[in-house]
């Protein structure tokens, strides 16, 4: 799974840090998410999207050898 | 996330602690000629005469330091270090049963193996853990300065 969220990261003008502090993770964790070295779960994934008031398949998306 | 037992963060410095209360501990009792119970196998002196607690004091507190250390909660613990840790513990499986079925076949000392066991899944398991928090802490110092 890939994300977008270093892109709408930077719509949205929030840096690593604060991201990590509205969904309640640490910042090594959207770190890894960022670099698609971590898949987060069902429940992070959501709460992340809606930070970004974005439907969750804007944010997050399959890839073909999902 | 759903919460699970885990120690205060404070408490791992207890449990460093302890682990380094017991290295002058059994370096004293073996300058006083205690031998560790594991050494004539467990129960062998009786209970809490001098040997067993020799035992207790030096093995059981080493073995209570590292699983303080082992499952303390760490500072933000979120679901991404919550996976680390059950593939720590699994790693930290592996080696020990690997270890145990070895020296089964090739050691005939069970005393040193029943110690062997006793701390192989805790230390290799620390050692794995926090091998992994600073592989991950080491790529986001790395990363930061591109980092607004």
């Amino acid at each position: 799974m890939k994300n977008n969220i270093r892109v709408e990261r930077a719509i949205k003008d929030i840096t690593q840090a604060e991201l990590a502090e509205q969904v309640g993770v640490s910042r090594q964790t959207i770190n890894t998410i960022e670099s698609n070295k971590y898949v987060p779960s069902t429940v992070l994934a959501l709460k992340i999207a809606r930070v970004f008031n974005k439907p969750f398949e804007q944010v997050f998306m399959l890839e073909d050898e999902d | 996330m759903k919460p699970y037992f885990l120690f205060p963060y404070w408490w791992r410095y207890l449990g460093w602690s302890l682990v380094v209360l017991h290295v002058p501990l059994s370096i004293l009792g073996r300058a006083h000629g205690m031998v560790s119970v594991m050494d004539n196998g467990p129960g062998s002196h009786g209970l809490f005469t001098g040997e067993h607690l020799f035992f207790i004091s030096t093995a059981l507190l080493m073995t209570a330091g590292l699983f303080l250390v082992a499952f303390a909660k760490e500072k933000i613990e979120d679901e991404q270090i919550w996976q680390v840790r059950l593939d720590s513990l699994r790693w930290a499986i592996y080696v020990n049963y690997l270890i145990l079925i070895t020296s089964l076949v090739f050691i005939e000392d069970v005393g040193h193996i029943l110690e062997l066991n006793l701390w192989v899944p805790l230390i290799f398991f620390i050692i794995r853990f926090r091998w992994v928090i600073f592989r991950l802490n080491r790529s986001l110092s790395r990363e930061g300065d591109h980092e607004k």
